[in-house]
């Protein structure tokens, strides 16, 4: 199988929107995934031979060899020829930074991943829900943010399912609050349920800058955040932040979701609310993915259940690599029947405080920026 | 019977206010005490805390290993070398040094603070220990406060004191209360001299708590480094001598303190000895993984670990110069430059190669106001006088053999800081 037909297949699975878990096709398209990921991104092929896990030797998926996240700001991690890159996505950090690239050599399987997750955890409806097309986003326009993987998955997502009150309300850093509030009036003028997507802390500027005005969503208005606060907001617990949007904009808290997602990802993870109101707040993963915890002592799978290190096999990433160790936390929600229905993120592995007189994990890269050597 | 149990909302302030009302009368006396009388009397707890058989240190021992992550033999061997170095001939004599010989020639008058309060930061217990004992001296009472990680260490030192002197053991004041508590830390903070230890974070945050007119000491987050030149390997004795100190070095205190080495630069190696450094001191932390195995630490911090490994194979495997050495509870990377990055601590160390000592100057640069300590090896004397001085304007405040930046004398300059003075209050007397 070479990679054409492999992307093929996984269109066809993004497009199909069964969210079946399939271990036997994952498993098949992750192997022949890695073989090709194998021969074309030699920094990658280096790790796989100095830990012995090659394709002569990987028999199943889940013993696929992970690249940490750190990698993408060291590597370039691309299989295929540098000219043929069409888009490149930077890990977010300031201007003297070293930060991760994603590159890309096409956007379809890009977008057909991000938007199959959107329409199925996020823009879901039942029977006569009306559909959302309203679309307001707290974030740059792709235009002011060109590296950006989030403002690039808004503006999909606009251009994809956005009707014309849709756009972009944080310009150059500023929210534009007057601009949000008469698309929310407009909406609600016309009943017409409405989405506010952006990141975290700009919904906590938005908590602390907008006045008295009635914010009231519409009924069947959805709220999504994603990404953190340092330094760049107060930080706000998440579940804080729920209930104060899910308050101000008088939805219920079940209408507030958040997204887990990095740069270096093609596929996103959303929390499940919509699609199971009653059930556990947890992430529900793409069936074309797979999320797994592993100890951080010995580097194995984390017994069900148990916080570990949260690796995801994304086969999105075909012009990459798939497989991904982050620095994050977390633990697979399991049911009564002890069968893992989606995952909760725990916290992140950096910047954890040491002991003691001693100093914190990244103290070294904060008093480095701006040095280049 | 049901016991019934009360929690006050205010109830640890009321702590902080009682424990400040009994100071102040126990240090009305402490102040009557001539200066001499009290440096006796500390240099004398100084004495039973570093003697070999403590009783002191062996309870310290003992509750430590049940209330820290650490092992019992690293905390053994940490408090060992450390005490070993308190001596208190010289802790009298750097007093005397600082304080009396200023009141005795310069008519300058010490007048102590009505009560000083420490702000302990972290597991490990020597700047607990010391920063309880300096104001005494000073003829200021103490109000100490514990924090979440080590809440043994205040109380020994309170009971070893009131061992050796009743009236003294009246002048510290062991409090805890939760640092979200407000109240409580607003009380403690009224005093008008305050030590803390802690991150930049929480340095910060006190001093915007105080007035201008409260004098604050602080001690703040900072990490050491070792230095290695060229003549490293000229000996095998040499170089089995400096690695297995370098790796005692990292592996006391699982690397948490602040005088743990997490970066070795390399001066002028070739890539053929850089391997060997970084495979010799890899052996010599297996070595100590059996005498001194690494403690338990959180979950974060092992995560942190873990991702920093995945990182560093990674780069091993890619860049011909890198290599990675680890073992269960270390691990060793030989980098293929200089450039600066994360330090997960718990026996993580990198080792960064420099052709000069001009490079090394441009890589530290940006540590200036971060670096502690240097543990210099492996080069001629006055090569080594060269990069000690280039070190020290970089704000290095102590130079030593590797093996030994655990293990500081009880009178080392703490962060470019005299022991005593920044805590005394003088008055000219004309």
């Amino acid at each position: 199988m070479n990679r054409a037909a492999i992307e093929d297949e996984l269109l066809a699975w993004m497009k199909s929107d069964d969210w079946t878990s399939d271990p036997g096709r994952f498993d098949r398209i992750a192997l022949e995934l890695f073989r090709f990921q194998y021969d074309r991104c030699k920094p990658y092929a280096l790790l796989c031979q100095s830990i012995d896990r090659t394709p002569d030797s990987v028999r199943t998926a889940n013993d696929i060899p992970a690249v940490p996240t750190g990698a993408f700001k060291e590597f370039e991690l691309r299989c295929f020829d540098a000219a043929g890159t069409i888009r490149t996505f930077h890990t977010s950090g300031t201007s003297t930074d070293r930060r991760g690239k994603l590159h890309l050599d096409r956007l379809d399987l890009y977008e057909e991943s991000l938007l199959s997750s959107l329409r199925h955890c996020l823009l879901t409806r039942s029977g006569a829900a009306r559909r959302i097309e309203c679309m307001r986003f707290l974030a740059p326009s792709p235009d002011e943010a060109p590296h950006s993987s989030l403002s690039y998955m808004f503006g999909a997502l606009c251009e994809a399912e956005g009707g014309a009150e849709s756009g972009f309300d944080l310009r150059g850093d500023r929210l534009d609050s007057d601009a949000l509030h008469n698309a929310v009036r407009g909406a609600r003028l016309e009943d017409e349920p409405m989405l506010i997507a952006g990141t975290a802390f700009a919904f906590v500027h938005f908590l602390d800058d907008v006045g008295q005005e009635d914010w009231e969503l519409p009924l069947g208005s959805r709220v999504m955040e994603t990404g953190g606060f340092k330094g760049r907001s107060r930080e706000v617990p998440r579940s804080v932040l729920h209930s104060e949007l899910a308050k101000r904009f008088a939805i219920p808290e079940v209408s507030v979701i958040n997204q887990y997602g990095m740069t270096e990802l093609g596929s996103q993870f959303y929390d499940s609310t919509i699609l199971d109101p009653n059930g556990p707040r947890r992430k529900l993963a793409p069936p074309w993915t797979r999320v797994r915890f592993t100890d951080p002592a010995t580097g194995q799978d984390a017994p069900s259940g148990e916080v570990g290190l949260i690796l995801i096999q994304d086969l999105a990433n075909s012009g990459s690599i798939a497989a991904i160790q982050t620095a994050d936390l977390g633990r697979a929600i399991l049911d009564h029947a002890g069968h893992a229905i989606g995952f909760e993120v725990i916290g992140r592995a950096e910047g954890a405080e040491a002991r003691g007189c001693s100093i914190a994990t990244d103290i070294m890269l904060e008093a480095s920026r701006g040095e280049p050597r | 019977m049901t016991r019934l149990e009360f929690n006050w909302p205010d109830e640890a302030s009321e702590a902080v206010r009682a424990a400040r009302g009994r100071l102040e009368i126990a240090g009305r006396r402490l102040a009557s005490r001539p200066f001499e009388e009290r440096l006796r009397v500390v240099a004398g707890i100084v004495d039973t805390w570093s003697r070999p058989d403590s009783p002191w240190r062996r309870e310290l021992s003992e509750r430590l290993a049940c209330d820290s992550g650490f092992h019992r033999a690293t905390i053994d061997e940490g408090l060992d070398s450390a005490l070993r170095a308190w001596d208190p001939t010289r802790f009298a004599e750097c007093a005397r040094r600082e304080i009396d010989h200023r009141t005795g020639f310069e008519r300058i008058e010490l007048v102590p603070y009505s009560c000083t309060s420490v702000l302990a930061g972290g597991s490990i217990p020597m700047p607990t220990l010391l920063s309880g004992i300096l104001p005494l001296v000073l003829g200021s009472p103490v109000l100490l406060r514990e924090n979440s990680k080590d809440a043994v260490t205040g109380e020994l030192l309170g009971r070893s004191i009131a061992e050796c002197d009743r009236e003294l053991g009246e002048c510290l004041e062991v409090v805890r209360f939760a640092v979200e508590d407000d109240a409580a830390m607003d009380r403690f903070l009224e005093s008008p001299c305050v030590v803390a230890t802690g991150s930049d974070d929480t340095i910060s945050s006190i001093r915007r708590r105080l007035t201008s007119n409260q004098r604050f000491v602080a001690y703040g987050h900072r990490f050491s480094i070792a230095v290695l030149g060229p003549q490293t390997t000229r000996s095998e004795a040499a170089l089995a001598r400096t690695l297995q100190g370098l790796a005692l070095d990292v592996a006391r205190w699982d690397q948490l303190g602040c005088l743990s080495p997490v970066d070795v630069y390399l001066v002028g190696f070739s890539p053929t000895a850089s391997k060997r450094v970084a495979e010799g001191v890899a052996a010599a932390l297996e070595g100590l993984s059996i005498s001194e195995p690494r403690g338990e630490h959180p979950p974060e911090m092992l995560a942190a670990h873990s991702v920093e490994r995945s990182e560093a194979r990674m780069r091993a495997a890619v860049a011909e110069e890198a290599a990675y050495f680890d073992g269960d509870d270390f691990a060793v990377v030989l980098e293929s430059d200089a450039r600066a990055r994360p330090a997960p601590l718990m026996r993580f160390l990198h080792l960064l190669p420099v052709p000069s000592a001009a490079a090394l100057v441009r890589a530290l640069g940006p540590f200036s106001s971060r670096l502690s300590s240097a543990a210099l090896a492996g080069f001629d004397e006055t090569e080594a006088e060269r990069i000690g001085q280039e070190l020290k304007l970089l704000g290095v405040s102590r130079l030593c053999k590797p093996g030994h930046l655990q293990t500081p004398p009880i009178d080392w300059p703490h962060d470019g800081m005299p022991l005593f003075t920044p805590m005394a209050r003088f008055v000219q007397k004309d």
